[in-house]
């Protein structure tokens, strides 16, 4: 089961099955520590680090940057989807894909923050115009 | 955008035995929109469009045929999903208008 940890030297936040080892923002080794999820989300909030389209739009292509896919060349697709996902943050807490409902289980619910997986999902995987399910990300 | 049915109740006989679960800012949906339009001009299918993304009783009543959408939509409640409340038959995504009347009037 996924936990949440916080380096007690950087109180850098990692989701997962186990710490990393080494603190990937301070580099200090075995510095994660185990914390409830109520602690981890007020260090999160505290640090008001909320992201507009500007910003968020240079996070993906930053992230497609070395990958072998990018972002839909189709602007308006990529503007309707844009629109939905900070609907999505807004109304609903997260930016969860505009073409996929919650289920309301917030674990099961992580899967449909974008950038999801989706380079397991059958839309993709094994396809040369292979997308993720909204289209936001397709194969180069 | 028609989301007529967003009063209806799981078993009212008044809802219509089709349903579409869409989404605002999904494009594959708002490819199938003018498709049902089309669809419901050309025969007597109506099918109930359910906008799910800002209403939540239409995405409380998606979420309620989670065991019947999921295994037939990639494990998620992706949309849209074409539902047909008796039999059913679930239609997943963005398909041709061909293929969503031979599915709508099977």
């Amino acid at each position: 089961m996924k936990k949440f940890w916080r380096c007690h030297v950087c109180n850098d936040i990692h989701f997962g099955i186990v710490p990393p080892e080494l603190c990937p923002t301070c580099k200090v080794l075995n510095a994660y520590v185990e914390i409830s999820s109520e602690e981890a989300q007020k260090i999160c909030v505290s640090t008001e680090a909320k992201m507009d389209k500007v910003e968020f739009r240079a996070a993906i292509e930053k992230f497609t940057e070395d990958n072998e896919f990018q972002v839909n060349p189709d602007k308006n697709r990529v503007d309707t989807l844009m629109e939905g996902i900070f609907n999505c943050e807004k109304n609903h807490g997260m930016k969860y894909c505009p073409c996929r409902l919650i289920t309301k289980d917030f674990e099961e619910d992580l899967k449909l923050v974008c950038p999801c997986n989706f380079r397991i999902h059958e839309t993709y995987k094994d396809k040369v115009d292979g997308e993720c399910w909204c289209g936001l990300f397709k194969r180069r | 955008m028609g989301n007529a049915g967003a009063g209806f109740l799981k078993g009212d006989n008044k809802m219509n035995k089709l349903l579409m679960f869409h989404a605002r800012e999904c494009p594959h949906c708002i490819v199938m929109l003018p498709h049902v339009d089309r669809l419901e001009k050309e025969s007597d299918v109506k099918i109930e469009r359910l906008e799910v993304w800002h209403n939540e009783k239409n995405a409380d009543l998606m979420r309620s045929y989670r065991d019947i959408i999921e295994p037939k939509c990639g494990g998620q409640l992706r949309t849209p999903t074409f539902m047909n409340t008796e039999t059913n038959d679930i239609l997943c995504g963005e398909v041709k208008y061909e293929e969503l009347k031979d599915w709508a009037t099977k």
